[in-house]
């Protein structure tokens, strides 16, 4: 491989193709630590699927108590098992506690590798748009990390640009790294 | 000890199912009246505007609604001043879908590949339309409401190019930086351009009004009311639980349209192709099962059309039918896809306007008649036709079921999926028409989207009447403010394919062969 291209970390792109219509998360800072909390409304949207989910396949059970109707009861349990098993899917994300700990001197997103701190360059905001063939397009914003070796990871990733701005303010402090911003003018 | 369990199991059961039934027997009351008066309220206040748009004129004993008429003569017109752009530049449009004009190395971020996009295409143009729209349409047109389906999707082909290719060239971004397009934007711009801005903003408003009223009718009550009715036949559903399925939709539309979470339009967006492809497959599995009465089904279907027996009307019944229904499908003329397609990244409008003309001959030339084809093949639809046995989506249904009783499962599956995934491109119409006329901002989409979840509900729950009227009337009376607007517009259009083809011819444009 050649050495002077495998060192070009291209800072502009963004990191992931989609992203929420909403603020999904917010940075929360303790003493020591800094990590990631699930806002109530980005949890609620995926309660309802483990709800319907919940209330399909339990519709399903009571039909197949008081009738005889199997395929009713597999189609409907079908569905919600489906429609459920969807829900805590999307909900898993959310319950992850992504962290920044001084105190082990880690970043730990239960996801990729743990960074060690001091690894940490930078971070980037980016902007995106997200296009859909049936629903209107949006603005996304990501905050992404930049390691010493090159490793970037996303950090945030949500529509609400004022709070990712200011969570990436208080995260460049408690880190003490450089924050860049990368927004640019994206013409479709 | 086992015994006493047996007994109190067994009356708590008895108990337990005759309070149901009680209950059962008072919701079923609630709910017809509900329906009733939801029924009465579209009749008495909305019964004139539909009686406006399917003014109907004699023609030997039967109304001929002018609405089908304008619709008809719209694409004739367009077939003659785009000289035939279906027949002749079909070819340049699959060269397009395949890639022929697009560099395969300078893809951009989220640029979708041609495969991907046709089908996106294919997937949206097959819904409840292909399968209720022409059950309905056989049950009261008879088989040769299929032939008018035909040409109704052939010349349908030149509207739905010209409202395409202007739906991308008169698209806005919004201080938002959302990309927004659509009649209501070429409506306005582009007749502003000809300094018919008064004429322009009248039309754009009147689109947009209809518009919603469309999304909420067609595409959205229609739906879910269809949704209940193909439950109700596969698993003898009673018609007044319609209120659960309504819920249960109302729900996942809310997550989707209100939420914005990106996975689950992804797995709406990658599950409908799957449901489009298994329609497809066990409408070619009844067709080839019956290989041997496929020359009779074409038969009935050509003698039907210009006999029109057993029709109310003869063959302007079968005329009126077929155009009707296949517009539903297809929604060539009324606007609506030109609103989905202006979001499609492209430098050419005229390329989009090229690909957009494929969907009508897929939806209508192709799915429509498969479907009239299995309905034909089964025989349940006999005369006289007027709408009084088997219609609508119990009728395909049980056509289906004819070749294989697993059908009408995987029929219920896909109906149900249908459903849902128009719904939500049906609230992203409803939407745009809706920003258009109160602005942007949080509070007022959500407005919209909130009024649209609590459709599905009723949609769902009523019993069909003055409301499939209304929902008919809504997405018809669309077509005649996107007309007007589109013959003032056609040359802008004319003028457009003629540069993109004489800059493929010099080379300008490249080719890559793949």
């Amino acid at each position: 491989m050649n050495e002077s291209e495998s060192c070009i970390v291209d800072l502009t792109r963004t990191l992931l193709k989609d992203g929420p219509k909403f603020l999904s998360h917010t940075l929360v800072i303790t003493k020591s630590n800094a990590y990631l909390r699930p806002t109530v409304g980005a949890m609620m949207f995926c309660v309802v699927y483990i709800v319907v989910g919940g209330f399909l396949s339990s519709l399903a059970a009571y039909l197949l108590v008081v009738s005889t109707q199997y395929d009713l009861s597999i189609f409907v349990g079908g569905f919600g098992i489906a429609i459920g098993a969807f829900g805590i899917m999307l909900i898993q994300p959310f319950l992850r506690r992504v962290s920044f700990n001084k105190t082990s001197g880690v970043f730990d997103n239960r996801k990729d590798r743990n960074v060690k701190l001091h690894h940490i360059v930078s971070l980037q905001i980016n902007n995106k748009i997200i296009q859909r063939k049936n629903a209107l397009s949006y603005a996304c914003y990501e905050l992404n990390l930049l390691t010493l070796h090159g490793r970037r990871i996303n950090i945030l990733n949500h529509n609400n640009e004022d709070q990712l701005e200011n969570d990436a303010v208080l995260l460049s402090m408690f880190l003490g790294v450089e924050l860049k911003d990368y927004r640019r003018e994206i013409i479709l | 000890m086992g015994k006493i369990r047996e007994i109190f199991f067994g009356f708590l059961l008895a108990f337990s199912t005759s309070a149901f039934a009680e209950e059962a027997g008072s919701f079923k009351q609630t709910i017809a009246a509900f329906s009733e008066s939801v029924d009465g309220f579209f009749n008495d206040y909305t019964g004139w505007f539909v009686g406006l748009i399917f003014k109907s004129v004699p023609i030997g004993d039967v109304g001929f609604p002018i609405i089908v008429g304008w619709l008809l003569l719209a694409a004739l017109i367009f077939t003659l001043y785009f000289g035939f752009v279906q027949f002749k530049r079909a070819g340049m449009a699959i060269d397009i879908v395949k890639g022929k004009y697009t560099d395969p190395n300078s893809k951009e971020d989220g640029e979708v590949s041609h495969f991907q996009a046709l089908t996106t295409a294919l997937s949206g143009t097959v819904g409840l339309g292909n399968i209720a729209g022409v059950g309905a349409a056989l049950a009261i047109g008879g088989p040769g409401a299929t032939f008018w389906m035909i040409v109704c999707g052939l010349l349908g082909m030149a509207s739905k190019f010209c409202e395409c290719t202007l739906g991308v060239k008169y698209r806005t971004v919004l201080p938002s930086g959302v990309i927004s397009g659509g009649p209501m934007y070429y409506l306005s711009q582009g007749l502003a351009e000809k300094g018919l801005g008064g004429l322009g903003k009248v039309l754009a408003v009147g689109f947009a009004l209809m518009c919603i009223l469309g999304a909420l009718g067609g595409g959205n009550m229609f739906q879910a009311n269809q949704a209940h009715a193909m439950l109700t036949y596969a698993f003898d559903v009673p018609s007044e639980y319609g209120v659960i399925t309504g819920l249960v939709l109302a729900a996942l539309v809310f997550s989707v349209i209100v939420g914005g979470m990106p996975s689950i339009a992804s797995v709406t967006e990658k599950i409908v192709p799957w449901m489009a492809g298994l329609y497809i497959g066990m409408a070619v599995i009844v067709i080839i099962a019956n290989i041997d009465q496929v020359g009779a089904a074409f038969s009935a279907i050509f003698a039907g059309a210009f006999t029109g027996a057993g029709v109310a009307g003869g063959f302007i019944g079968a005329l009126i039918q077929g155009l009707k229904r296949a517009t539903f499908s297809n929604e060539a003329g009324v606007g609506s896809a030109a609103i989905a397609h202006s979001a499609v990244k492209t430098k050419e409008p005229i390329t989009e306007g090229l690909v957009s003309l494929l969907e009508p001959f897929v939806d209508t030339v192709v799915i429509c008649t498969m479907t009239a084809l299995v309905i034909t093949i089964a025989g349940l639809n006999v005369g006289p036709f007027d709408g009084s046995g088997l219609t609508g989506v119990t009728l395909t249904a049980a056509s289906f079921t004819e070749t294989a009783g697993v059908f009408k499962y995987l029929l219920a599956l896909a109906v149900v999926m249908f459903a849902f995934s128009t719904m939500i491109s049906w609230s992203y119409y409803g939407l745009k028409a809706w920003t258009y006329l109160f602005g942007e901002g949080k509070k007022i989409e959500l407005a919209f989207k909130m009024m649209f979840c609590v459709f599905v509900v009723i949609g769902a729950t009523i019993q069909f009447g003055a409301v499939i009227d209304f929902s008919d009337a809504a997405i018809f009376a669309m077509s005649i403010f996107n007309i007007i607007g589109l013959y003032f517009l056609m040359p802008i259009v004319k003028k457009e394919l003629a540069s993109f083809i004489a800059r493929v011819k010099s080379g300008e444009i490249k080719t890559y062969e793949k």
